[in-house]
């Protein structure tokens, strides 16, 4: 509508750095793939590995981005100084949607070609006795929902629910780049209170296509909601550790205050606290009901090693960053706060991994995919998010709400 | 003047940013025994009084510590030492059941004490309190913004501070008797 009666005349072009690193992430991600390339060929169950693999890293990698989104359309809900300063560094991941998309055509084809989901394999190919008993038992499983088109038609709905958020959120923002552009607080939030009820509805429903129906003789109601909060926990990490990347050069150096700082950290906090709410809310509901078909997961969970993996994420997901995030002076200092987030990164994927891949191995086990693929696709992902970030200013300079982020010196009237 | 012990002097403001900058001011004349009031939390000013650090968090992390071990200890001793159920076979020292009861007593005994740690910190309940010998005082709970230097700062001078405090640009400036 009519242009602002001022100017921004902070440059809000991102460093140069942004670009090295994506170069970076690329080189890393192609010689990683070649590695991927060759482990399928030279190990003896290499493609089983690698469908395994990559279940694990995508997860990790969608996460982020989902995550990313989810904050965004919270900020867009409730406002605040916190979420404006790193728009566009959410933003940048949620952008990267095509780009997991393409990246979802392996799981696809795992399912199409009868590879790791055992209710896509013929019967008698079902390695586990208790999972293929189940599966003719009780055939409706595969015949209503569990089967291959059912797969890729939800997944369609899943991406395409997840694209048109992210195109509109994204288009919207970019306005708000020039002082031409009208204020679209209102759009946003028409937007972002149903997106937030479809992406907490979708993630569910992906989840289970996805990671739950590894094991189809399970179920539990809460699962989706435990790997949500993941995701969530992720995103806010990884923008905490971009931020920390960014703080040392114009023009983050100049918008970043240690109150954001402080609410980023109470963020995280508030998601372990979730995450460790949603996952002991399934553990006691299981544990207390004690019955064949749902104990099994906590099972195979809890003997022949993966317990020590359960204890690991008790203690180093929850119990210590719970109890260092409590001080106020740790969640301010960008410098600090940056450690933990890289760590509870790496905390998200011992999650998964516990969750995910103790579905492949009756025992405590990890195989070279599980590593080389999830940083293999890592690799590509970085490339994607650092070239969206470099695209486009740090801040979205004439949203009002962009105000509680400048200094009255950044501005010049006209 | 008539040799009454004196509290200190009060300045009023018609504004939190007035105050935050008067604040800041006496702070770096070197008043030290200085407070604020205002109708509302001001961003900033708690630092600009010199406030550092309370009490209180430690006091809520103790009372949390001691109900979540009051809550733990007492299912343990009802359900494995005093009067052992068997309930679905389970052990009698079954964790799992125990935590819910164990974290609610927890945020229990931590809300309690961050309540009542807070009023007894602060010396509440207050009958007494010599900034309302200032008729217009009462008006810091509604839209004003006044600043005291304590008559025991060592700086502190009838003559001196009254001057100081009337540089800060005020609506008033009134000394509190005692």
């Amino acid at each position: 509508m009519s242009a602002r009666a001022f100017r921004v005349q902070l440059d809000l072009t991102p460093p140069p750095i942004v670009r090295k690193i994506s170069q970076r992430s690329l080189i890393f991600g192609v010689v990683f793939a070649i590695a991927v390339a060759v482990g399928v060929l030279v190990s003896h169950n290499g493609l089983d590995e690698f469908y395994q693999g990559y279940l694990l890293g995508y997860m990790c990698w969608l996460g982020v981005a989902l995550g990313s989104m989810a904050i965004l359309m919270i900020r867009h809900m409730t406002g605040g100084g916190w979420g404006t300063v790193i728009r566009r560094v959410l933003g940048a991941a949620m952008r990267t949607m095509p780009l997991l998309t393409i990246l979802f055509i392996p799981l696809a084809v795992a399912a199409a070609q009868g590879h790791m989901y055992p209710w896509a394999m013929p019967f008698e190919s079902i390695k586990d006795e208790h999972i293929r008993e189940h599966l003719i038992n009780q055939r409706f499983i595969t015949q209503s929902y569990l089967n291959v088109t059912g797969f890729i038609i939800r997944a369609i709905i899943y991406f395409a629910i997840w694209n048109v958020l992210s195109i509109l959120l994204s288009k919207w923002s970019k306005e708000a780049d020039s002082p031409e552009g009208r204020d679209n607080g209102h759009r946003f939030r028409m937007l972002s209170a149903p997106g937030l009820i479809l992406y907490a509805f979708s993630i569910t429903f992906a989840t289970i296509d996805w990671a739950m129906s590894l094991d189809p003789t399970w179920i539990s109601t809460i699962y989706g909601l435990i790997l949500l909060i993941g995701e969530l926990l992720s995103a806010m990490c990884f923008a905490v550790v971009v931020e920390r990347i960014l703080v040392d050069y114009r023009p983050m150096s100049e918008l970043l205050r240690s109150d954001f700082v402080l609410d980023h950290g109470k963020w995280m906090l508030t998601f372990i606290m979730l995450w460790a709410y949603f996952s002991f809310s399934q553990w006691l509901i299981i544990w207390a009901g004690n019955l064949p078909g749902e104990i099994s997961f906590y099972l195979r969970r809890i003997h022949n090693g993966w317990g020590y993996i359960g204890l690991a994420l008790a203690a180093f997901h929850f119990a210590v960053p719970f109890a260092m995030l409590l001080s106020r002076p740790f969640k301010q200092n960008i410098r600090k706060l940056v450690w933990l987030a890289i760590w509870l990164m790496l905390m998200c994927y011992l999650d998964l991994f516990w969750i995910i891949s103790a579905s492949f191995s009756v025992s405590l086990s990890i195989n070279w995919a599980e590593i080389v693929v999830p940083i293999a696709i890592g690799g590509f992902w970085l490339w994607a998010y650092f070239r969206n970030l470099a695209s486009l200013p740090l801040l979205p300079a004439y949203d009002p709400q962009s105000a509680e982020v400048l200094h009255p010196s950044h501005y010049i009237h006209v | 003047m008539n040799g009454e012990p004196i509290y200190g002097m009060m300045a009023e403001f018609d504004s939190a940013a007035a105050l935050l900058e008067a604040t800041k001011r006496t702070n770096q004349a070197g008043y030290r025994k200085i407070d604020a009031y205002s109708p509302f939390p001001v961003e900033g000013l708690a630092e600009a009084v010199g406030f550092h650090h309370d009490e209180v968090p430690l006091v809520v992390l103790i009372g949390g510590i001691i109900g979540g071990l009051t809550g733990y200890l007492m299912q343990y001793w009802m359900m494995a030492v005093d009067y052992p159920l068997n309930i679905g076979g389970r052990p009698p020292h079954s964790w799992p059941a125990f935590i819910v009861i164990t974290f609610e007593m927890t945020i229990l005994f931590a809300g309690i004490s961050a309540v009542f740690g807070m009023l007894a910190l602060n010396g509440l309940p207050m009958p007494y309190h010599p900034v309302f010998n200032v008729p217009r005082f009462a008006f810091a709970s509604k839209d004003r913004f006044f600043l005291v230097v304590f008559s025991s700062d060592k700086r502190y001078d009838p003559v001196e501070t009254r001057k100081f405090m009337e540089g800060l640009d005020p609506v008033s400036v009134a000394e509190v008797p005692s």
